[in-house]
């Protein structure tokens, strides 16, 4: 990751400061390409989902319905709430393994101190998603004044927090309350309640991205110098995207407990993979500045069919792991390259 | 003087806490100091030593390999399948398991350096696809003990020496000669330091890096087989631990985790502080849920230091007494 530092600095050297990609001359044809071309790796996940159902449903009765959209919905929402933080790191520039060690904290503490009734599991859902902001804010906060690389500190974090988590609860188990399992089966108009949380994760999502804050990640992600220079306070910035972060992996942790009834203080690290590579394949950029809500979702659900798909097959479920990795490394390749080449364009 | 002062501070410093915790340790429980409890702890450190030696080369190239644990445990679960129990078969398993490693190694530094795939997410997928496939491979059932030879290797002795400290000290040679004397260590470290600037001076970027990377795998294969010989058998998550302990004792042997400095030598101070801190903590009653949280505030506190040492503090109150 050192390179991109240079890179970044002499990339702001040539191009960065007075040329903001948003005050080149408006020409139609060329918007039309520009918008093709910004928007291919979304189109691309758009197209794979398309595929990757296609075949599931070739393989399987009954997958166009509602019925199989509330299951897919109901398997996917753990892993698109962890890709939800990444996605604000990653587009900021950044990266955030510590998730790994928040989901595992979060699922252990609600295990371990969510009593019967309403009031406790209240209580205790907003306590552990203060943590999950306040090590979030920790992680930005420790990135920005000892100016180092997040991937560094956020590896650290992760270490504690997978160490507070064994502390909390030595080995799986734990309890939540029956009702709080009940949530994904849940259903209005149809509609699972993971699905409805989708939505209004999409919704605010839509909302977020036009805000303040949500042009000044997106800003600081592709040009960190010409951001700053615009007024925008890095340390705020790093200090918000990473508290984002650890808020949805703590939510994650919060929904997780409704589908296992129970904690894991390992079970974090199975998501920091696929936090990346569901953001990566749905064209979040790993370089910063790219990438929509909308896409990370679309490549959660591709991760998810791909285990329904394995499923289907009657092959090992360890072959999930390695579809995934394989994938990601597609996408990141094809990424890097279309990178490449945008940036020559610009040339 | 003053400059041997000025390039090694971090590493002596790295010494100095090591002889420190080693005083704290033996206050604790009295026979620590004992000569059977400092050859385990020699032995318990070379695991993290070897390991770590890769992680070493990797991070003063400016990279990071977080696929050691699989790779560790993949070699040490394949050495235990092929050979069987069996001695004889070590002949050839130890080499290939040495290539193999070195092979994925390879697959990372292509990666990395022809590819341009940020190395955090290279090493680490390659890490879950290893985990996968071994997972396919062996469908979970635990592999064969570890033959009787690769346990000698770990645990026995030459005198009063453990086979696995000379293995140790043989390769921290190897190690030292390569980053000093060698020009591929001034390419590593050139290379740390700007991969542009060493673009553009001539040095084989694309060459050091994927070594890099081989150095890395490979060392990770020696260090699964020693574990295996160790614990008697291979078993899953075994290397797990390694990826916190190979970075963080590369951490406090004072390499900058942004590329460009450290050394071997300060490598070896942080697998000896680590393997310490591990027996401390025991003897202090607490668990390991204590060491990972230690670990990890370990890795903040000395990449803190080693930030031009508390130049983060520094701005900090700076920028407070110009506010």
């Amino acid at each position: 990751m050192s390179e991109r530092g240079v890179n970044m600095s002499s990339m702001t050297a040539d191009s960065g400061i007075d040329r903001p990609p948003s005050a080149r001359p408006a020409r139609p044809a060329m918007d039309l390409r520009a918008l093709l071309l910004d928007h291919a790796p979304f189109l691309v996940a758009c197209l794979m989902l398309v595929v990757i159902v296609a075949v599931y449903g070739s393989l399987q009765s009954g997958v166009f319905s509602l019925d199989e959209l509330n299951l897919d919905t109901t398997a996917t929402l753990t892993l698109l709430l962890a890709a939800t933080g990444q996605t604000i790191v990653l587009m900021r520039g950044g990266i955030d393994l510590s998730i790994g060690g928040m989901v595992s904290f979060g699922t252990v503490l609600a295990a371990t101190r969510f009593g019967g009734d309403p009031g406790s599991v209240i209580l205790w859902s907003a306590i552990i998603l203060a943590i999950g902001f306040a090590v979030g804010a920790v992680n930005g906060l420790l990135i920005s004044t000892l100016k180092l690389q997040p991937f560094l500190i956020t590896l650290a974090t992760w270490s504690i927090l997978s160490g507070a988590s064994l502390i909390v609860l030595p080995t799986d188990g734990g309890q939540v309350p029956a009702w709080w399992q009940d949530f994904g089966s849940a259903a209005w108009l149809g509609l699972a309640s993971p699905v409805w949380l989708l939505i209004l994760l999409l919704v605010l999502w839509y909302w977020f991205r036009s805000t303040r804050l949500g042009i000044a990640i997106k800003a600081t992600g592709s040009n960190e110098r010409s951001a700053f220079l615009s007024g925008v306070s890095l340390t705020r910035i790093n200090l918000v995207t990473y508290g984002l972060s650890g808020l949805f992996a703590a939510a994650a942790a919060l929904y997780l407990t409704t589908q296992t009834g129970a904690g894991s203080p390992t079970i974090g690290k199975d998501y920091i993979l696929p936090s990346v590579a569901a953001a990566v394949i749905g064209g979040v950029s790993l370089f910063g500045g790219r990438g929509s809500l909308a896409g990370t979702a679309v490549g959660a659900f591709i991760l998810t069919i791909i285990g329904n798909l394995v499923f289907v097959l009657h092959i090992s479920s360890y072959w999930q792991p390695v579809a995934q990795g394989v994938i990601l490394l597609i996408a990141v390749l094809a990424s890097s390259l279309a990178e490449k080449a945008a940036r020559g364009q610009d040339q | 003087m003053s400059a041997f002062w000025a390039r090694n501070r971090l590493i002596v410093l790295a010494y100095a806490a090591m002889l420190l915790l080693l005083l704290v340790t033996s206050l604790f429980s009295p026979g620590f100091l004992a000569e059977s409890n400092l050859r385990s702890i020699v032995v318990l450190a070379a695991f993290v030593g070897i390991v770590a030696l890769g992680q070493t080369f990797v991070i003063i190239g400016g990279g990071i390999d977080l696929s050691l644990p699989w790779v560790l445990n993949s070699s040490a679960i394949l050495m235990t399948l092929i050979a069987n129990g069996q001695d004889g078969p070590l002949l050839w398993v130890i080499p290939l398991m040495l290539v193999a490693g070195a092979g994925i190694g390879l697959i990372n530094g292509v990666g990395v350096a022809m590819f341009g795939v940020p190395p955090i997410i290279m090493t680490l997928a390659a890490n879950v696809i290893l985990q996968g496939l071994i997972l396919v491979y062996t469908g979970g059932t635990p592999p064969p003990a570890a033959p009787p030879l690769i346990q000698f290797l770990a645990v026995g002795r030459f005198g009063p020496l453990p086979v696995i400290a000379i293995i140790w000290a043989v390769l921290a040679i190897i190690a030292w000669v390569l980053l000093s004397r060698a020009a591929f260590g001034r390419y590593l470290y050139a290379l740390g330091t700007s991969r542009t600037v060493a673009d553009y001076s001539g040095v084989p970027t694309l060459r050091t890096i994927i070594l890099s990377y081989v150095i890395s795998g490979s060392m990770a294969s020696l260090g699964g087989m020693l574990l295996a010989g160790y614990s008697g058998q291979a078993y899953l998550g075994m290397g797990d631990p390694y990826l916190f302990t190979s970075v963080a004792a590369v951490a406090i042997g004072g390499a900058s985790i942004l590329g460009g400095s450290g050394h071997y030598v300060g490598t070896i101070a942080g697998a000896f502080v680590l393997t310490i801190l591990g027996g401390l903590l025991p003897a202090l009653r607490l668990s390991s849920g204590a060491l990972l949280i230690v670990y990890g505030v370990v890795i903040l506190l000395t990449v803190a230091v080693g930030s031009e040492t508390f130049g983060g503090l520094r701005t900090l109150l700076l920028r407070r007494r110009r506010n």
